[in-house]
């Protein structure tokens, strides 16, 4: 890894942001049309988190009120499927565009240790907060919001208003 | 129409597991080509120093909101084919705020952090390992969230904030563009790089949004893009013509299709005079009931979303607002009268006579039967053999009428199953019909006798029998509507959506003298799948225990009460679940073995169990008599949370630890 590359180099150009949205908003039409079901990247997580659970106790896992239900293989769900796939074209695409780097993202004067733990945190954060609304970004957010659902949009609107209220804190990570 | 893979019940098939595999590939090209494979670029948004979250984010949601909005207007796609997340206030607005701190400390988001591993950042893959350790969290700490994760739950999906769907997306769309301005605006003044503001790109993308957008307005504003989850008949049978009929008019009922339904004696039908009392009493609709507005939701809470309710005044305001406000709690079934009175006494009852119009002969003696029934009182004579109209059911599970069963019996899509006994379905039987015995829907499951058998096997039973998911199947009794309602366990345990039990079954068809048959149906075997979610109505004895300590539920025994009494055994232990309430299944029978009529069951169980929204559990000694019990609460009389306890006295009593009175 090459610690002195701090700012990712630019690569191929990203793709114009409408046209980008777009083609999202497309892809989420389809998987509706398709799956029936919305994007989702949270679901796979989390049933990766019930499989990783039961490797260490699995009579613990089968009894729990929340991962039990999805049963003794809970990797079986096509949300694990799509979260592969996500991770794999992700990969994909940033090779083509010349955007692979093996980093730790940060801001040249802070520290790469530091930046981890403040990553460690917000993903447990995330992890827990998208098992409590039914979601994430994707999974709730978006593909609610697409279908004008009201408790999908209030989430869009409390996640900005929660990152807003805190971004002061965790700014240090971004200078320079 | 397309059938979704949600639709069908597949998602959890290889199948499924593909097509999400790529979907899944093109929502990674789409995040990593937007750029989101940088937490440092995706928590520009906070810092406005890099806006492609909002762009990207808010093009996306209006762009598959206006899309989802075509498809379904369109008639593409049936609002019950998607799966439609619940909507529960307290947990996503608490869950958005914690996401969002975790979002700006974490620098990425799920499904960004996804594709952030892909682009080789350790702090995405460090953030998804904290994301796995935040999930195990949320798992360990269920019981203590539970009331959080409860927090707020709407009993259905609720949408648009109530406005209009058009309005509300046009709205979406404006705040969406606002967005854009202000984010291009924000990277000027940021970077001072060139933006897209003021371009001509921007200005016609704009533009198309927004003519998009207000191209929805031109759809008829109805139903058809309602996303529900509870599976509800409408966009099922394709010849249901007299519901659609009425679906297509909305919300309102001809003056003419209601004096037909009177004159005929619609049984499920209340028509309902909102005006005074002193109006009522000079001149109503025959067969109207006067209700003043205040009371209507107490007065019609029994006929919510069964039978047909319509209302009427002189004209149409109030009955209309007076329906919709009953349409937003949930009653889906009431219609207002076209023009109200005063256009039906102008349309139906004006004599031929004074009438300037020229009239068929057919249309001036359908005048002179309305006026014969409404206006001199009289009643026709009933239709030759006592036929009922082939109406179709009103919502499964529930009762299908045998008349329309008569009509639709060639339909491949409609299987007869026969619950009586064998010799009985060889002696004769409904054409076509096939012969189920309903304890082959029971074996020994984890040692207790007589358990309700698991997906699988049964449906490998119904593939046997040649039955596919969509297919609509009529339950034949003859004189143990039990049987019949076990047979419906299964099938709920299948989710199984269209099942309903033959009105007045066998015993009523050959008394109107319908065709019986001798020979066996031609049954090609079928891959009946195994539902992927488990049903939810069921409970086994370690939840029943902790209902009966919780006090909250009510626990209805079905037994007879002999046995409830402990006077006679057959058990173990004698007695009853402590603090149990005993309703004798049969008390729900009247002559013939038939269920009583819906108005006597609801009359009797208001008693018992006041609120409808309130728990029960019911039970009896194997689950088979509590069946029919779960049918009558659940699917007649419309309880809301009702669960079954299969495995009843026998493994209750078998069990010393658990306790008795």
């Amino acid at each position: 890894m090459d610690d002195a590359i701090q700012k990712p180099a630019a690569g191929r150009t990203h793709w114009n942001p409408y046209v980008a949205g777009m083609f999202l908003g497309l892809v989420l039409v389809a998987s509706y049309v398709i799956l029936g079901a919305g994007l989702g990247a949270s679901g796979g997580i989390a049933r990766i988190a019930a499989y990783a659970e039961s490797l260490v106790a699995p009579e613990h896992v089968r009894g729990s009120a929340y991962f039990g239900a999805w049963g003794d293989t809970p990797l079986s769900y096509y949300l694990v499927f799509m979260f592969v796939g996500t991770v794999f074209d992700g990969y994909l695409s940033a090779l083509l565009a010349r955007r692979q780097h093996l980093v730790v993202e940060r801001g040249a004067s802070f520290a790469r240790s530091k930046r981890l733990w403040l990553a460690l945190g917000g993903g447990v954060l995330v992890g827990f907060a998208s098992r409590l609304a039914s979601g994430c970004t994707s999974g709730q957010a978006l593909a609610g919001g697409a279908l004008l659902l009201n408790g999908s949009l209030l989430f869009l609107v409390s996640l900005f208003a929660g990152g807003y209220a805190t971004a002061w804190l965790f700014r240090r990570q971004w200078h320079d | 129409m397309i059938e979704t893979l949600f639709g069908l019940d597949r998602l959890g098939t290889p199948g499924a597991f593909f097509a999400a595999l790529v979907v899944g590939l093109l929502f990674g090209v789409a995040l990593e080509r937007a750029g989101f494979g940088s937490s440092r670029r995706l928590a520009g948004i906070f810092y406005f120093t890099d806006m492609a979250v909002l762009k990207v984010m808010f093009t996306a949601l209006v762009t598959a909101m206006l899309g989802l909005a075509l498809v379904q207007e369109l008639g593409v796609l049936a609002p019950h084919q998607l799966y439609v997340l619940p909507t529960v206030y307290g947990a996503q607005v608490v869950g958005g705020l914690i996401f969002g701190v975790g979002f700006v400390m974490g620098g990425w988001c799920p499904g960004t952090a996804a594709v952030g591993v892909g682009s080789g950042r350790i702090d995405a893959l460090v953030f998804l390992g904290g994301a796995v350790v935040g999930s195990v969290f949320f798992n360990e700490l269920h019981s203590v969230l539970q009331p959080l994760y409860e927090w707020g739950r709407q009993p259905e999906p609720l949408v648009a904030f109530g406005m209009s769907k058009p309005l509300f997306s046009l709205v979406v769309t404006v705040v969406a563009l606002a967005a854009f301005w202000f984010a291009e605006r924000v990277e000027l003044k940021a970077s001072g790089r060139q933006t897209y503001l003021g371009t001509p790109f921007l200005k016609g993308f704009g533009l198309v949004l927004l003519f998009v957008a207000a191209s929805l307005f031109v759809f008829p504003e109805g139903d058809a893009a309602e996303p529900h989850a509870t599976g509800s008949p409408k966009g099922g049978l394709s010849d249901l013509a007299l519901l659609q009929a009425v679906e297509e008019a909305e919300d309102h009922m001809e003056p003419e299709d209601l004096a037909d339904r009177l004159v005929r004696g619609q049984q499920d039908l209340v028509v309902v005079d909102v005006r005074s009392p002193a109006e009522f009493a000079a001149f109503h609709v025959r067969g109207a009931v006067n209700v003043p507005l205040p009371d209507l939701p107490q007065y019609l809470a029994p006929w919510r979303n069964r039978g047909t309710i319509v209302l009427y005044s002189n004209g149409m305001t109030h009955p209309a607002q007076a329906r919709d406000a009953l349409a937003r709690m949930g009653f889906g079934n009431v219609y207002h009268l076209t023009d109200g009175l005063t256009g039906f006494v102008e349309r139906c009852l004006r004599p031929v006579s004074l009438r300037t119009e020229p009239l068929t002969s057919s249309a001036a003696a359908k005048v002179a039967s309305w006026r014969a029934f409404f206006v001199e009182g009289r009643t026709p004579p009933p239709p030759a053999g006592q036929q009922e109209e082939p109406t179709p059911p009103a919502r499964f599970p529930g009762y299908i009428q045998t008349a329309w069963l008569a009509e639709n019996l060639t339909r491949s899509d409609v299987r007869v199953i026969d619950v009586r006994d064998s010799k009985e379905y060889t002696g004769g039987h409904i054409p076509g019909s096939l012969s189920l015995n309903c304890e082959s829907f029971r074996g020994v499951v984890n040692g207790v006798p007589a358990s309700l058998l698991p997906a699988e096997t049964l449906a490998s039973h119904l593939s046997l029998m040649g039955i596919m998911p969509s297919d609509t199947l009529v339950l034949a009794t003859g004189d143990k509507i039990r049987d019949a309602t076990l047979v419906g366990m299964g099938l709920l345990r299948l989710r199984h959506a269209r099942w309903a039990l033959l009105h007045g079954g066998i015993a009523r068809w050959k008394a109107e003298h319908r065709p019986m048959d001798t020979t066996l149906p031609a049954v090609e075997p079928s891959q009946y799948p195994v539902p992927e979610r488990a049903e939810g109505f069921s409970v086994d004895h370690r939840e029943l225990l902790q209902r009966v300590r919780d006090g909250r539920t009510a626990i209805l025994d079905v037994r007879p009460a002999a046995y409830y009494l402990g006077e006679k055994s057959d058990e173990a232990r004698a007695g009853h679940i402590p603090g149990a309430i005993n309703r004798p299944f049969e008390e729900d029978l009247g002559a013939g073995g038939r269920l009583r009529a819906i108005a006597e069951l609801e009359a009797a169980y208001r008693k018992l169990l006041p609120r409808k929204d309130a728990p029960v559990i019911v039970h009896c000694r194997t689950g088979h008599q509590a069946s029919q019990t779960f049918f009558v609460l659940r699917f007649l009389l419309g309880y809301q949370d009702v669960r079954w306890y299969g495995a009843g006295w026998t493994e209750w009593a078998a069990r010393p630890e658990l306790p008795t009175e």
